[in-house]
Order: C-alpha cells, then structure tokens, then sequence
C-alpha cells in the first residue's frame, strides 16, 4: 500500500437535467428519473434524430455573484454552480482557507460551444463585425475553470484538461495528484459542458444518437443520447480535512489512464487500452480486483462501447465481473460530455456513503454479449467499500478512477 | 447515368478520403478487409458520394454497406428512386 | 528521494525552422518570421502581423499514409511529435514494447475543424457534415491523432491553460514522472494559425498595430500587442535513471515548475504576486534559490500589461540579482504562439545552454522607461547558462514557470 498521503472527497455539487445538488440529484437518480426530451436550444428539424438531455429552467443568477452572468458562456454558469454546491456540501467556509492553494481542475468536451457557433451564424451571414471582443475573453476552454477561480478567489492552479468524455476522472486525478505533492490544499475537481449544436451534428452524423431512450447494454440499444451538465468535487488531503471538522465522503485510492492509439472515435476491439487503465487504477491503489463492490459505467448506450466496456471488464475482473454489479447512468442523464465522469465520479462517492447504487434503466432485454449485473432499472440497496468510476473517451482516452471508504 | 459512371464517381470519393487510387480498386473490393479502412472513412466516403450525387442515406442503408458494389448499388437505386 | 526528470530529445516545427538548431541560430541571428498578413477580407483591419508557418508541408514530415484524416493541427503535432521521438532514439520498435505517453498542451485545438464542421453543417445541412471532420473537433484530437500514428500507448492527456498550455503540459508530465511512475512521456504544446482566433484576437484589441513599432517588441515603450503565430514544440521527458540505462542522450533536466492564477484580473498587484508565487514555486520546487538562475526567458510578447506585470515580477522575486540575470524574449521574433510558446521557449533554453548564446530581444532597442531596470538583452549574447527559468503568462491570468538545467556534459 502507498505511503503517499490520503485525498478525501469532502464535497459534491451537480447541475444536471434531473436536478441540481447532491440530495435532488441522488433522489431522483434512485427513482430511476430521466432526463430526455425533444430538443430545444437550437432547431432540429433538419436531424433524424430529436432527443436531447438538456438541464432545463437553469437560473445561473442563484449561483454567479461575483461575476457578470452575461459577461460568461453556460458552461462556465454550469461549472460555477456545481462549485458553489460542492462547498457549501462541504461546509467550507473560504474566508478559512490559503486562497493561494485553493485550485480549480476541470474537464470538458467543447468548452463554450455557443460561442463559436455565434461566430460561425455571423460567418454565414456575412457579419463578421458583429464578433466582439467576447469571443476571445468566453471562448477558449480553459476559461471555464478560470471563471469559477475568479468566482471564489481561487488564486492556486486553474487548469483546464479536455479530454472529451473522460475528462472529469483526468481532472480529478490531476487535483489529487497536486494535493499529494502538497502543491494545494483545497481543489475543486470535476467537469462541464453545455449542450453543443456541434456535437449534436456530430453524434447524428455518426448515426450515434437514439431515436426515442437511450437503454446502455440492452439487446436493442441504438445509441447514445447528448446532454449536458456540470459536477464538482470538493478533494482535500484527509489531514486538513479532519482538521477542520469536515465530513468525509470517501478516499479517492487511485487511478489509471492509458491510449487505445487505436482508433480516434471507436475504442480498441478487445478492450485493451481500457482493461490497462483499471488495472493500473487497482494497481495504484494497491486493491485487488475481487475486492471492488461497485462499477460505475461509461456505458454510453452505443452497440460498440457496451460491448467493448463488458469485454474490458470481462478482461480484468475473470469471473469476478459477474459479481460485481455495473450500472449507468447514462441511461437517465443521458451523455453529459466532460462532465459525465465527473457526474460519476459523485455518485460513487455517494454510492459508498449511502451504501445504495443507482440503476441502468430502459433495460428490458439481455444482449448475449453484454452478460453482466448491470443492475436492471431498480436501485439496489448494497454494501460499497471500493467504487471503481470508468470513462472513454474520443482519441482513445482511457480513465478509471477508485474510490474506497474511509479507514475508520 | 450508367453504372460505370457511378462507379466512376464513387472512386473519385474513395480518392479524396483515402489518397487510394481509382486504378487500384478493383469493383467489388470490400472496404475493410481489403482496403485497409476504418468505420470512419467508410462513412466519409459515403458523406462525400451523398455530396456528388445529392441524396441522404438512411443510417440503415450507410450501416450495410461493405463495398464497393455495396456503394454503387445504394447510388444506383436513390437515382432510379429519383427519376421514378 | 524524489526522481529526476531528464529531456532525451525534442522536435519543433516553427516559422524559424524545424529543428531547435535551427530555430536557435533564427533566433540569435535576430531573424523574425513575423510577416504582414492580408486580411483584407476580415473587414478592413490591418497592419497586423503574422508568424504564420508559411510553408509547412506535412507531406515532408509525414510519408506513406493518408493524411486526411488529420487536419492542420493534427499534422502539425504528428509531424512534431515524429521528429522529437527521432531525436530523441525512441524507434517505433521500441515504441511496440513500451507505453510512452503524450501531454499535449493547446488553447484552442484545432479550432478552423471545429468552425469549418459548424458552418459547413450551417449552409448545406446536418446531413453533410464530415464525420472525419467531427472527430477532429475535439480538443483533444491532435493528442489522440498523434498516439494512433505513433503507437503512443501510454498516458494521453490533452492540457488547457491558454496561452500557458505549453509549460503547463510540461509540468503536468514531470509530475507524471515524479510522482505517477511513469517513466517516458512527450510533453509540450501546439497551436495552428487560423483566420477564427486572428479574428478573435484582433477584434479583442489584443494584436499589435504597426504605428511607431513596425514589429510588435516586448518590453518596448510602443509596444501595442503581439501578432499571432503557430507552432509545435514537444520535448520527451524521461525519468532519469531510466533513460541513463536505455543509454538515452540527456539534453537537459527540468528541476520544478510552479503556477498560480490571477483570480482577480483587475488588480495589477494581483496579477504581478501571482506571477512572483508561480517563480517562486518553480524555484522552491527545484530546491534553488533565485541567486542561483542565470537566464531568464520570459512569457512578454509586446502586450502592453502582460509584458509590464512580468518585468515588475521578476525584479521583485529577483531583487538584489535581478539586474544581472539576462532576459530574453523569443516571441519578440517568432510572435504569440500560444499553447506552443512555453515549450519552444523551453526548446531554445535548452539550445542556449548547450551552444552558450542567448538570443537578444530584437527591435528593444530601449526598454519602456515605466519598467524596472533590468538585464534586457537587446542582442544575442554569450552566456554560461546553467540554470535557467521560462516564464509562460496566459492571456487570462494563468501562470507557470519552469527551471530547466543543464545536462549532464556539453556537445
């Protein structure tokens, strides 16, 4: 086992389209709520495909106070919402903590896609002097995690890492990296993205999105569904938070991230970058795989990631993977990009706290080659000491993050 | 258009999306085993035909294609559904 | 006992040329690449300069296979990545048995992919959108592109800190190897040239005016803004007693970085302490005191805040040395090449200590006389460099510093 110093999870926050904060979020995840509906920030009519998983009625105003509103794109809105959830989830009082280590990590898929979509509208119609200086100061990725460090007066490290829909185990992986190296005291880690025109067209074109509900590892799975959506981890070596009385959600043990170097947007045909990543994760966290009581999922809902995620599991865990129970909740929030791992990440925390996993709904038939517990449309109430989170990503980005329950 | 024609043109498609030369495939070569190609230039190549012959394929259609002959049928029929 | 990061080998494609010989001796030479783009057609703006990559040919670079699927971006880090792997022994057998990984800073990706799928979608249809254009639309597109060509198995990571990217990539990477048992990672940062961001720049006011100051100068009292350029510049970072035994060259070794973020953007005293602590840390990191750096690259590029706030930094952190400690500023030749700049300036660091000359400051004829007295070098000069600090100030209040030292044995 490592000596290298604990990082816990102290605080969650989330903005998602089926509720924001920790207990409406989880509620609702248990009760197996979906998100999905016809599309409505931008004209489908043109698409085969309609569905979207986009937050609704998101006030920004009840979360930005420091910064114009108006001045940042939804993502940054988004980001700084689940931030401000997560600290006061965490009871941290910042007028208490060495601003000057406080650091923000953050991952993502598109940044602000509204803002070189409004390039491109003012592009087509010959208007390109209407693009002012707001491109520049709201379009660049990494001014999401800037603007929630400008929100709290974070002056420590604000580092964006865009590793598309991995990027919030990157990100959590890096914060507590930076914590071990004591480089920070205090890190808000996890990930955003606001619903993309872009990335719609892209998922359609690819023939990626489903029709009517997105059912990951059914037999009749037709694919994923885009949504958006924010979340934050509060992460801070177990010592200071112990210090100050915070509560402790669980430890973050460890994590492992690879390449496929296979493909840039399907993942290798037997699973092998992914099945590096976990065993490094378990590796790193000096776990062994029998021990692993929960599987949160990439489980996007697409023929080929449900069947190449199983094979990697398969891979890893032997017979041990038909025990282990696996869900996603892709299946409710549909695929919120940047922050899906993120998302995840807090339902694992949450999953080892609340000792309750959340289901994989929309399931109604098994698909042969996707075999395992990936517990069918009802939460289960379940022991979880060790929570494994995975996420793949485009460009063969592999990430598995473990979460293991405090040592008493 | 004759066949020959359309084949001509799906060539050209296969052309700008991988660099292969038209002269190098043979009519029915199929896409992957024999091409080298991955799931993404397969479905470039058939944006790029849907392009020259201005016709959207169903997701249906463009997933059962595996070769060249596969492609030049999909155009054949969308030009005779067109013209009917 | 903490391990050591060594530099094997590097690879660059610059618009002062593809090798960090070349480019070094461009730079001591005072020869600058920044030229007068026309874009007239961007609505009467003008009198901007440009250190575009006028005639980069991926073909050169990249032979044998196809190369659409890789936009501009893309070929530029493959082809980037192919001569640093070269120069630094890694042959693609090698890379068949071992996992070597690749950080990638950038702050845009390859942002004409991304307007270009949008407007095309926009004017002929979501059904006519390029599926390989979509996959290069995300920002971390170019680091996956360049893994599958090069066979780079190992950690993949993609790094946003703005114009910053490039030193935080390389931070992020030492890290990697210091504390993730990782052994072998390329690590640096790439930005392309493309009319979207030169537009996005200049309608910002943020790019020099030829006025006074035909070229924009760092550091110079008529300084006005920078002029955007593009690059790759990527390094492989080898854990020390790994690339000893594979009998690797060791170039240089990083000794620590630092970062900070000026969360206040309006406060200049703020903004000069952020960069102070992100110095400091690099230094404490590297376990040196300031005494002991003996060059300076520095982040200005002609912005009229940016290059003021660093100076002011610098001679507050330095103090009582810092009015012998040389200071450079290649972007006075090579322009803003945003996620690029960190690592190429940390390339030519490297190239200074190894062939003994620092490149000048060109057109500083006369420092801004509301800056600090400092040792601004106006032209290439002689120099025994041993421990070297690189700046990297982000457009939005990002900050990181890095110290590199010498290797081990000069060639």
């Amino acid at each position: 086992m490592s000596a290298k110093p604990t990082v816990v999870v102290t605080g969650i926050g989330m903005v998602t389209s089926i509720g924001a904060g920790r207990h409406e979020f989880w509620n609702a995840l248990l009760a197996g709520t979906c998100g999905f509906a016809p599309v409505k920030s931008f004209d489908t009519s043109a698409y085969s495909v309609h569905l979207g998983a986009e937050i609704q009625n998101f006030k920004a105003e009840d979360y930005v106070r420091t910064l114009d509103v108006n001045s940042i794109g939804r993502s940054s809105q988004l980001a700084i919402a689940a931030a401000r959830l997560a600290l006061a989830d965490a009871s941290l009082d910042l007028t208490e903590i060495d601003l000057e280590h406080a650091g923000v990590c953050g991952g993502t898929t598109s940044g602000e896609p509204q803002f070189i979509e409004r390039f491109d509208d003012h592009y087509v119609h010959d208007e390109l002097r209407k693009v002012g200086r707001e491109f520049i100061t709201g379009y660049p990725c990494h001014v999401v995690p800037c603007h929630v460090a400008m929100e709290l007066g974070f002056s420590g490290e604000a580092m964006m890492i865009p590793t598309a829909c991995a990027a919030g185990n990157y990100a959590i992986a890096h914060a507590s990296d930076l914590l071990r190296a004591r480089k920070a005291s205090v890190m808000l880690a996890g990930g955003a993205d606001s619903f993309s025109r872009i990335t719609y067209t892209g998922f359609a074109r690819l023939g990626a999105i489903a029709p009517e509900v997105c059912q990951p590892f059914d037999r009749n799975r037709k694919g994923m569904v885009p949504g958006e959506g924010a979340a934050m981890l509060l992460l801070e070596l177990k010592d200071h938070a112990i210090a100050r009385g915070a509560r402790i959600y669980c430890e973050v043990a460890g994590y492992g991230l690879s390449c496929d170097a296979h493909h840039m947007t399907a993942a290798h045909p037997q699973g092998e970058g992914a099945a590096r990543a976990i065993r490094m994760a378990l590796d790193q966290s000096g776990i062994a795989p029998e021990e692993v009581d929960y599987i949160s999922a990439h489980g996007t809902g697409t023929l080929t990631n449900d069947r190449l995620e199983t094979i990697a599991v398969k891979n890893t865990f032997k017979k041990q993977a038909y025990k282990i129970p696996i869900s996603s909740i892709k299946s409710m929030l549909g695929h919120t990009m940047g922050a899906a791992s993120a998302i995840e990440a807090a339902v694992c925390a949450l999953a080892i706290t609340e000792g309750h996993i959340p289901p994989t709904v929309n399931w109604k038939e098994q698909d042969p080659e996707c075999d395992l517990d990936y517990v069918p449309n009802v939460a289960r109430k379940h022991n979880v000491r060790i929570a494994m989170n995975n996420a793949y990503a485009f460009g063969g980005n592999n990430s598995s993050l473990i979460f293991r329950a405090r040592a008493v | 258009m004759d066949v020959e024609a359309i084949r001509a043109k799906v060539k050209e498609s296969i052309f700008k999306v991988t660099g292969i030369e038209a002269a190098t495939i043979s009519d029915s070569a199929v896409y992957v085993a024999e091409l080298g190609l991955d799931s993404l230039s397969i479905l470039e190549i058939a944006v790029s035909v849907e392009e020259q012959f201005k016709f959207h394929a169903s997701d249906e259609e463009l997933s059962a294609i595996r070769t060249v002959d596969d492609t030049v049928e999909l155009v054949r029929r969308r030009i005779c559904a067109a013209v009917a | 006992m903490q391990k050591r990061v060594a530099i094997t080998g590097m690879g660059v494609i610059s618009s002062l040329g593809d090798s960090p010989a070349t480019l070094h001796s461009s730079l001591c030479n005072g020869k600058t690449s920044i030229y007068q783009f026309d874009e007239s057609h961007l609505n009467g703006s003008g009198g901007k300069g440009s250190g575009r990559i006028a005639a980069f040919r991926a073909q050169s670079y990249l032979r044998g296979k196809n190369l659409r699927p890789l936009d501009r971006t893309g070929q530029l880090v493959v082809a980037g990545a192919g001569l640093a792997l070269e120069d630094s022994g890694w042959t693609p057998e090698h890379l068949a048995e071992y996992p070597v990984g690749l950080v990638l800073g950038t702050m845009f990706g390859s942002l004409h992919t991304i307007a270009k799928f949008d407007r095309h979608a926009l004017e002929q249809g979501p059904g006519c959108a390029s599926p390989m254009d979509f996959a290069n639309t995300v920002i971390n597109a170019a680091a996956g592109q360049t893994a599958i060509w090069h066979n780079l198995r190992g950690i993949n990571s993609t790094i946003s800190s703005g114009s910053a990217s490039g030193l935080a990539a390389l931070g992020y990477a030492m890290d990697l190897i210091r504390f993730a048992g990782q052994t072998a990672v390329l690590a640096g940062g790439a930005d392309e040239f493309c009319f979207e961001s030169f537009c996005g720049f200049e309608h910002a006011g943020m790019l020099h005016s030829s006025g006074s100051l035909e070229l924009p100068v760092p550091f110079h009292a008529s300084r006005t803004g920078f002029a955007l350029g593009e690059a790759v510049g990527l390094l492989m970072l080898e854990e020390w007693e790994t690339a000893m035994a594979r009998g690797a060259h060791i170039l240089a070794e990083i000794r620590g970085h630092g970062s900070a973020y000026d969360s206040s953007r309006q406060d200049r005293g703020m903004a000069v302490r952020s960069i102070v602590r992100a110095m400091a840390d690099a230094l404490n990191d590297a376990g040196m005191s300031p005494r002991e750096v003996t060059c300076i690259s520095a982040s200005a590029n002609g912005s009229v805040r940016e290059d003021q706030d660093e100076a002011v930094a610098i001679q507050s952190l330095f103090n009582g040395s810092s009015q012998s400690i040389p200071i450079t500023a290649i972007k006075s030749m090579i322009g803003e090449t945003l996620g690029a700049s960190g690592s190429l300036q940390a390339i030519d660091l490297v190239e200074t200590m190894r062939s003994s000359v620092l490149p000048g400051i060109l057109g500083l004829g006369q420092k801004d006389p509301l800056l600090p007295e400092l040792n601004f070098c106006c032209e290439q000069q002689e120099i025994n460099q041993c421990h070297g600090l690189v700046n990297s100030i982000g457009l939005d209040g990002n900050v990181y510093s890095l110290v590199i030292s010498r290797g081990p044995g000069k060639t």
